[in-house]
């Protein structure tokens, strides 16, 4: 049994920070079904391709039902509100004044389902001098101090390469959404969760924030090192590598590791050099330091010093680029690459998810067409017939006339 | 009534992921034990070897108690395992190979509370050849990919400054824990959860591996602050009174020709609307240097805090790089109360951010991370009735620590 089974959920997410946090719960087991406008849906199916189904898309929701309904109409917007009672969850992400333009608040929703978790997901929230400002990933993560600990001493503030801004936020909805609904089952009641990205965002700084006197210093950018010689090392390009990736983290943080890395890198003098005796002579030389593990780095792959430091106990690991998350040893003897079939791409490959469960498993499913569920949605929660829905879809209420055709 | 009541959490965790995970649960009202060593504690409270807990291990733990076990010992074990029936959920981060040495494994648990989730979160995770690497936060960034997308193309793979591989983790253990609570609630079956921080930041890496069609067949680059698409990129201001400039920085994204339309009338520069340079989002991408250059020429003249009101009100995308300091000086976040205002025994007054979730009907006020063993008497006697005489002796016997010490000291 999934651990959420029978949780329901409507889902008026977009792009990434929204359909992050209900792909989790669908993960989870949650029946997730994406409400989205006929025709073009989910603004991120067109994301670089301009086709409804890009691979941005197939990344974020995953396990979903997609219903099209055309919310602007009026008939659209009372088929939402029928659905309403048959699902615990209500979740949004809409730009600012969106729902409050369809009149869909939670005031309206609660009118039609009393216990409903009503969701909302902004970018800096419904409160505060900069509630109305747009926000996406990069803006979060800028508001959030992320950009100030990331780059060179002396550069400039640098965007991190993990869109966490979105999906970190989504992840901590899915959380509240889900302690929510465990009250849900205890007194019966819903309630209003917000969550905004640059709050969430602050969630991951936290240690960088210890760095700050309680936040009266800036903690300072230092690019890749962390005290002679945690750093990044190049190494030898591994097959096929152009040498953009071909770099070993290596990370020393006890008097242990760093007797294990000179062991292991075939160095054990460098531990009795007075230059790196203690931690305060080894970052007062680290650029010779540095040059001494470059060395032996050098002379292997990634992949090679990533296994050898590894199981020697330093830790250690190679760069992974995109290719390489699909490449792998460690990923395939975990089953961790999924192999899907798409009906616009035929096999497609999407990484797992994290949590493994030993009682609550919910195979991968790809994402859904543009309304391929609303058949099946509209009939099972409102019992509409194919004539009332055929008139829907002349009226152009609901759409996909070739899902509703085929079927 | 917060929204976990009543849930029961063991914790045993250390550092960053494990106490991210349990430090949300404990937010969303769930009563988090942390046992601890005594005398030494968390590793993390050392950090940075300051006389106090560290600010890291403050960061980390509010709304917890601490009880100070010695888990070495066969007495401490054992009260351990006679703790288990009273709670839901058991989690730990340590190093590979600890939990197996301690005993205290699912089966262990099991045993004495079959229902019990058991929870742990692992670098590499428990399978596979680099099962028993170490971990910490940059090698799981670097092996989820995150090293490679981030610093400029030019350069060399940069380390992300959120510590996302660690408390990116422990959200998503938090979340499973929570849904498998669902579960045992309507079951009254636990089970065992296993989360590795390599893949958990993998989430996060999604949609940079979706800028490429053949699903995971080539390298998606670094591309620096822009993508080479016209405006969106980072800009520099003229500094704020009394900056070194190192933060002196707004981000702007420009992604529809209506926020450029947006931009240029913000900026007061209609002028560059009917450019021919700029006449679509081709030519901005074609001009991107010259176009950059206008609009540093804009943004040099305006503090970081000025551009990001000009802009925002207006709809541009924008943020001011916020620094750590920011973060605690900013209108947005007083307006909204996010900061918190909390007396720490050792510190005295001290600043908190808050915790994102706002639920209407859940609220838990922020508490201080405890002192190492601040509860050890009130859990052991409330858990397992243990009479104040029998925690004194425990405390001699170096059993149990903390406080209750100085109990002991004083009957």
């Amino acid at each position: 049994m999934p651990a959420l089974d029978g949780m329901r959920i409507l889902d008026m997410t977009q792009y990434e920070a929204g359909t992050s946090c209900t792909q989790a719960l669908a993960w989870l087991g949650a029946d997730v079904v994406k409400i989205e406008q006929p025709g073009v849906g989910d603004p991120g199916r067109g994301v670089r391709t301009g086709a409804l189904n890009s691979p941005y898309f197939v990344n974020w929701n995953s396990n979903k039902r997609s219903v099209t309904l055309n919310l602007r109409e009026t008939r659209g917007r009372e088929l939402l509100l029928e659905m309403a009672p048959h699902y615990d969850v209500f979740v949004e992400n809409y730009g600012p004044g969106v729902i409050e333009n369809l009149d869909l608040g939670y005031e309206v929703m609660k009118e039609a389902n009393p216990g409903i978790i009503y969701a909302r997901l902004k970018g800096f929230g419904l409160s505060g001098p900069w509630a109305d400002y747009k926000c996406f990933d990069m803006i979060a993560q800028a508001a959030a101090g992320a950009f100030s600990v990331t780059g060179e001493e002396d550069g400039p503030p640098m965007l991190p390469g993990a869109t966490v801004g979105d999906s970190g936020t989504g992840v901590e909805l899915a959380l509240a959404i889900t302690a929510a609904y465990v009250q849900k089952q205890r007194t019966g009641e819903g309630q209003f969760i917000e969550i905004t990205m640059q709050e969430a965002m602050t969630y991951f700084m936290r240690t960088r924030i210890a760095y700050s006197e309680w936040g009266e210093k800036v903690a300072p950018r230092r690019g890749n090192s962390a005290g002679a010689p945690t750093d990044l090392y190049p190494c030898k390009p591994a097959h096929g590598g152009d040498g953009a990736n071909d770099y070993v983290y290596v990370m020393v943080v006890t008097s242990r590791m760093w007797d294990t890395l000179c062991a292991t890198i075939g160095r054990p003098e460098l531990i009795v050099d007075p230059r790196f005796e203690d931690m305060w002579r080894r970052n007062e030389n680290g650029k010779e330091l540095y040059a001494e593990i470059a060395k032996w780095t050098r002379q292997r792959t990634k992949w090679e010093a990533m296994e050898e430091l590894g199981a020697a106990g330093v830790p250690a690991s190679a760069v992974l680029d995109t290719y390489d998350l699909f490449h792998n040893p460690h990923f395939e003897e975990r089953g961790f690459v999924h192999d899907l079939e798409h009906p616009d791409y035929g096999p497609i490959r999407l990484l797992g998810w994290a949590p493994r469960m030993s009682a609550s498993e919910v195979p991968l499913r790809r994402a859904p067409l543009l309304g391929e569920h609303t058949v099946d949605v509209l009939s099972d929660d409102l019992g509409l017939g194919s004539g009332e829905m055929q008139e829907l879809e002349a009226a152009g209420v609901i759409g996909g006339a070739p899902v509703i055709a085929g079927k | 009534m917060p929204a976990l009541d009543g849930m029961r959490v063991l914790d045993m965790t250390q550092y960053e992921a494990g106490t991210s995970c349990t430090q949300a649960l404990a937010w969303l009202g769930a009563d988090v034990v942390k046992v601890e060593q005594p005398g030494r504690g968390d590793p993390g409270r050392g950090v940075r070897g300051t006389e106090f807990d560290s600010p890291y291990f403050v960061a980390w733990n509010s709304n917890k108690r601490s009880v100070a076990l010695d888990l070495q010992s066969e007495r401490g074990r054992a009260l351990l395992l006679e703790m288990a029936p009273h709670y839901d959920v058991f989690v730990e981060n340590y190093g590979p190979g600890v939990m197996e040495r301690l005993g205290l494994t699912y089966a262990a648990f099991e045993a004495v509370n079959p229902a019990i989730i058991y929870a742990r979160l692992k670098g590499f995770g428990l399978s596979g050849p680099f099962a028993e690497y170490k971990c910490f936060d940059p090698i799981a960034q670097n092996a989820a990919g995150a090293f490679s997308t981030t610093g400029e193309a030019d350069g060399p793979p940069t380390l992300p400054g959120a510590a996302v591989g660690d408390s990116g983790t422990g959200m998503q253990l938090a979340f499973a824990i929570t849904a498998a609570y669902v579960q045992k609630l309507r079951t009254g079956e636990g089970q065992e959860i296993e989360i590795s921080m390599q893949e958990a930041m993998t989430y996060y890496m999604r949609t940079y591996v979706a800028q490429t069609d053949d699903w995971g067949e080539s390298v998606v680059p670094r591309s620096g602050n822009g993508f080479g698409r016209g405006p969106t990129n980072l800009y520099p201001c003229k500094p704020v009174e009394g900056s070194d400039g190192s933060n002196d920085y707004v981000y702007l994204i420009v992604m529809t020709s209506r926020m450029w339309d947006t931009m240029c009338a913000a900026m007061e520069r209609t002028d560059l609307l009917v450019d021919p340079r700029f006449a679509d989002e081709e030519a901005r991408v074609e001009h991107v240097e010259e176009l950059q250059a206008e609009i540093r020429r804009w943004t040099m003249q305006r503090t970081k805090w000025e551009a990001m009101e000009i802009l925002g009100k207006a709809g541009v995308p924008c943020s001011a790089t916020h620094d750590t300091y920011d973060l605690f000086h900013n209108p947005h976040f007083e307006a909204r109360g996010f900061i918190a205002h909390l007396e720490h025994p050792q510190w005295g007054k001290i600043r908190q951010l808050g915790w994102a979730p706002r639920l209407s009907r859940s609220a838990v006020p922020m508490r201080a991370a405890p002192l190492l063993g601040e509860h050890t008497s009130e859990v052991l006697a409330d858990d397992l009735g243990v009479c104040p005489e029998d925690l004194a002796a425990l405390a001699q016997e170096g059993v149990v620590g903390g406080v209750v010490a100085d109990a002991a000291e004083t009957l």
